[in-house]
């Protein structure tokens, strides 16, 4: 068996598709692609936020104040109209004209002592996601609205800390009982899964195609076959050699993702690695690995008997794709909102991996359930396994 | 001595499987299966080489694949100096070297690394794997290329490969699937004087082929395999009687038709 272990990780690790999976995909690959990809989103931002927007203005002397706030707002640039009509603004904005149209009504008064509520529109593209113009305009109305809100009150007599009293009389301070771990958790934990799972199934994927189809591809599994050695020695040989390469990919991607993280960190000053790595001790990060293996058990011997049932390299591919896809169902079930880890969910595989690898790095885990999940995995892959073995041993499957 | 004895083995057809004009013709297609050897016989002496001779798809790679215990008989005996090959097939997988047609070799190991690696899947040490790989290259002239790797290699250097792999733990029975097939002269001569200097060392060789040629400067016996049953099993030189010239191409096409009558 230890002799078929070697002689695929030395074979695998001449094989360039396999190293580029492997190694260069998440060492240089992915942190290249995501960092690109922060880099494109963070300069659209800022230019999105450097943008100048045209606007027009009607009734602005019905609101000289906020009129001015709005002419000396650094985003925007105002222009002139003869239209005031709104279907009018709104073609106006759609030909590209200006950006965004305010309209006052008429009848506004500013210092009028009359309480009435007043309705102004607004008309600008609201289809972007990010909705600049509208964020820029909430707050200087807000800003506005507060003026107006103080003056209206000193004309009847109220000042001070009376205002805040009538204006918000009931303040809420908010006091969360989670720990920062678990806030952390909560929004990181689902994403670990998300990533690290996929990753040792990709691992796993293209050495099992290599060493199970490819070997029947190439002629050299029927000399294989006739070695002295048991085919469950030789089955078993090649399922270790797949279990290494999916554990090595998500283990090389945390190393990695986490090396990158702490470069990126320390240059920009940004400590956000520091505290993940922080709030989760070493005992869970061992306890996420962990739980890695006998999932990857699963991957190793699935794709394994699919690979050694296929004809071709071809045709296993044809098989490991749809399967690739199937992969996110019980991951994205595990992300789905109000889906916890109890003792129900820890019996669907992959998605109770995911959600204890989520419990272990909110720290909130139930070691009753973590031990169900990993007793329920590693039976499933021991069933698997025993399956992958017996395949190996029919002729059907290896003389199709 | 090896002998054999009343060898079957049927494929199951997969289901929904539409067969050829050429296939309903043939008698070994019953319904679900396919009787790919229904009656083989023969056996074979030590120092002897034997000759399967047979149109395709006659049975012969089958065959040689049960004598190679890659694929399991449904009824029939191998025995192996009277030893029951069925019984204890991995006692007979050390004792039995196999190239079969459709050898590969792993093109990103070189060539002492893929004789090295099978050598070690017989259990050889070390030391006495190294020692053999030496005689072996050096006999098939092997040494020139033995850091380069397979994927690299012309397709003589690899038949020559196959061949060091498949003897490399010296066995005591040798079984070649049609060694030659496809190989330009020079190899061929090689694979033929590799045969050659096993059958000197003693070491029985059975080998399917095409070419009588082959058969006509090598063999000892003749057996010819047609629709999955031995049509003939004797000497070369009985096998040369069935024709009146002596012509071994002659006598090939009277067994096969004295077979179909």
């Amino acid at each position: 068996m230890w002799q078929v272990y070697l002689k695929e990780l030395l074979e695998l690790s001449r094989d360039r598709k396999t190293l580029m999976f492997v190694i260069l995909l998440p060492v240089l690959i992915f942190p290249v692609i995501f960092g690109l990809l922060g880099l494109v989103a963070a300069n659209v931002t800022a230019s999105a936020q450097a943008e100048e927007h045209k606007y027009v203005i009607i009734n602005a002397d019905k609101a000289p104040a906020f009129a001015g706030q709005l002419f000396y707002h650094k985003n925007f640039k105002q222009v002139s109209t003869e239209l005031t009509e709104p279907e009018a603004l709104r073609q106006a904005i759609r030909d590209g004209q200006f950006d965004l149209a305010v309209i006052i009504p008429a009848d506004f008064a500013a210092g009028s002592t009359e309480l009435a509520q007043s309705q102004w529109t607004v008309i600008y593209n609201t289809a972007p996601v990010l909705d600049l113009i509208g964020n820029y305009l909430k707050d200087l109305v807000k800003d506005y609205s507060r003026q107006l809100q103080l003056a209206r009150l000193e004309s009847v007599g109220v000042t001070g800390k009376q205002v805040d009293a009538i204006l918000e009389p009931v303040q809420i301070n908010k006091v969360s009982s989670a720990e920062n771990r678990e806030n952390l958790g909560e929004k990181l934990g689902g994403w670990i899964a998300y990533l690290l799972v996929p990753l040792c199934f990709m691992g796993c994927s293209y050495p099992a195609i290599d060493i199970g189809a490819g070997e029947k591809e190439r002629g050299t599994l029927e000399t294989l076959l006739i070695c002295p050695i048991s085919r469950s020695s030789l089955v078993l040989g090649k399922f270790l050699t797949v279990l290494t390469t999916g554990l090595a990919t998500a283990l090389i991607t945390v190393l990695s993702f986490g090396g990158w993280g702490y470069l990126i960190g320390s240059l920009a000053g940004v400590d956000v690695v520091a505290k993940a790595m922080s709030a989760l001790g070493f005992a869970d990060l061992m306890l996420i690995l962990a739980m890695l293996i006998p999932l990857t058990m699963i991957f190793a011997s699935a794709l394994l008997s699919l690979s050694i049932y296929a004809r071709s390299f071809k045709e296993a591919q044809n098989y490991i794709g749809p399967m690739s896809i199937l992969v996110f169902v019980p991951l994205a079930l595990a992300m789905l909102p109000g889906v916890e880890l109890n003792w129900k969910t820890a019996l669907i595989p992959m998605t109770n991996i995911s959600l204890c690898i989520k419990e272990l790095v909110k720290g909130t885990i139930d070691m009753g359930i973590l031990t169900l999940v990993i007793a329920s995995t590693v039976v499933l892959a021991g069933v698997l396994i025993a399956f992958c073995v017996s395949w190996f041993q029919r002729e059907k499957v290896l003389f199709r | 001595m090896i002998e054999i004895r009343q060898l079957a083995k049927a494929f199951a057809l997969e289901k929904g499987q539409k067969l050829s004009e050429a296939e309903l013709q043939d008698v070994r297609y019953t319904g679900r299966s396919f009787c790919s050897v229904r009656d083989v016989s023969f056996n074979c002496e030590n120092g002897q080489v034997i000759g399967l001779l047979g149109p395709n798809g006659a049975g012969k790679t089958t065959t040689l694949r049960m004598l190679s215990t890659a694929l399991k008989p449904d009824a029939g005996a191998i025995l192996m100096d009277g030893k029951d090959v069925l019984r204890d097939p991995l006692l007979a997988r050390r004792r039995i070297g196999f190239l079969s047609s459709s050898t590969g070799l792993y093109g990103r190991l070189t060539a002492f690394e893929n004789v090295a690696y099978f050598a070690r899947l017989h259990g050889m040490t070390e030391a006495a794997l190294r020692q053999r790989i030496d005689e072996l290259f050096t006999l098939l002239d092997m040494h020139s290329f033995a850091s380069r790797r397979a994927e690299l290699m012309s397709s003589g250097m690899k038949q020559k490969t196959a061949i060091a792999r498949a003897v490399v733990h010296s066995p005591a029975l040798v079984v070649l699937d049609e060694p030659t097939t496809g190989l330009d002269i020079m190899t061929t001569q090689t694979v033929l004087d590799f045969i050659r200097s096993l059958k000197m060392a003693g070491t029985p060789v059975i080998f399917s082929t095409h070419h009588l040629d082959e058969v006509s400067s090598l063999c000892d016996r003749v057996v010819v395999i047609n629709q999955g049953i031995s049509a003939f099993n004797g000497s070369l030189a009985a096998f040369r009687q069935l024709s009146a010239d002596g012509d071994l191409r002659q006598a090939f096409m009277s067994v096969i038709k004295q077979e179909s009558v």
